[in-house]
């Protein structure tokens, strides 16, 4: 999974699972967020799913949550809800640019 | 009641998987590997789908985790050799392993080379990796065993040189390594065009 640092684009895959930890989950419950809210059009394979999970913990954007039994469970960092946040701000501004130009009645 | 299967299927994972879900399809899920041993209990045909994974080039804690991890997700995961053992008193020639274990005796994924993972049908394909880079780092990863048996094989032709025979036959075996790499590198290649963003 490469993020593009310079830019600060995330790939979906990122954000997603960014956005899925604001409240703390193991990886089964990711995986469905995803699924969930994409409605099926985004569907994260677990090997994938074990990988991006490694890559963001060692980049700190996320970290493991207590120790619920045997599942574990993890949550997004403050550092990762800034990487999410500035994310967000700039999606906004790439809509706000292109519904001035496009027209923003496209649902 | 159960029944067994002698089966050996080497690095052919794909062809694995295949037999295990036709097995699936045939009423059989599976309950036990051995070395060449496959142990089947009846169930409802169809009910179960099956997917094999490399991970020899992990070290032990490193592929327990990702078992762990697996099974977390809800699927049944069981362990499976790649290699039959060409043991020589202690020390055990493996060509699939990790970095500095192929010939060796340490605890590591010695016989543990592949995972047979096992979830219910839900009618959607059982595809463990799924992101480009993901897959194309899978499929890097299968390749390594291979070069390191060309350059293997090319240390043997230069010890062996002044004998032709025995260069010409590895020469050759040499080169049905590059098959695999080949085979990977072709898949490689479809990812990326698969997934070329619109520019």
């Amino acid at each position: 999974m490469k993020d593009n640092v310079k830019s600060g684009a995330l790939t979906e895959v990122t954000f997603f699972i960014l956005l899925s930890l604001y409240v703390p989950k193991h990886g089964y419950a990711i995986m469905q967020f995803i699924e969930e809210k994409t409605k099926g059009r985004l569907v994260l394979g677990a090997g994938s799913l074990y990988g991006a999970i490694n890559t963001l913990t060692e980049k700190r954007w996320i970290e493991p949550f207590g120790e619920d039994g045997r599942t574990k469970e993890y949550v997004i960092t403050p550092f990762g809800r800034e990487i999410a946040e500035k994310e967000l701000r700039r999606l906004k501004e790439l809509t706000a640019i292109a519904s001035g130009i496009i027209g923003g009645e496209c649902a | 009641m159960s029944l067994k299967k002698k089966r050996f299927f080497a690095g052919f994972m794909g062809a694995q998987a295949k037999w295990l879900n036709s097995m699936s399809k045939k009423g059989y899920r599976l309950i036990k590997t051995g070395k060449l041993q496959y142990e089947f209990d009846e169930c409802e045909p169809g009910k179960y789908v099956y997917t094999v994974e490399y991970v020899g080039d992990k070290s032990l804690e490193e592929s327990d985790r990702y078992k762990a991890f697996l099974e977390d997700m809800g699927y049944r995961v069981f362990y499976k050799n790649i290699n039959l053992d060409y043991s020589i008193y202690k020390a055990t020639w493996r060509p699939f392993a990790e970095k500095g274990g192929r010939i060796s005796t340490t605890r590591s994924t010695y016989n543990k080379e592949l995972l047979i993972i096992e979830k219910e049908n839900d009618g959607k394909p059982f595809e463990l990796h799924t992101e480009k880079d993901d897959k194309i780092d899978y499929y890097r990863r299968l390749s390594y065993p291979w070069y390191f048996m060309i350059f293997l094989f090319l240390i043997f032709a230069i010890i062996a040189w002044p004998f032709l025979p025995s260069v010409i036959g590895l020469a050759a075996a040499a080169l049905l390594c590059a098959v695999p790499i080949i085979i990977n590198a072709i898949k490689i290649h479809k990812i990326k065009k698969e997934n070329q963003l619109e520019e």
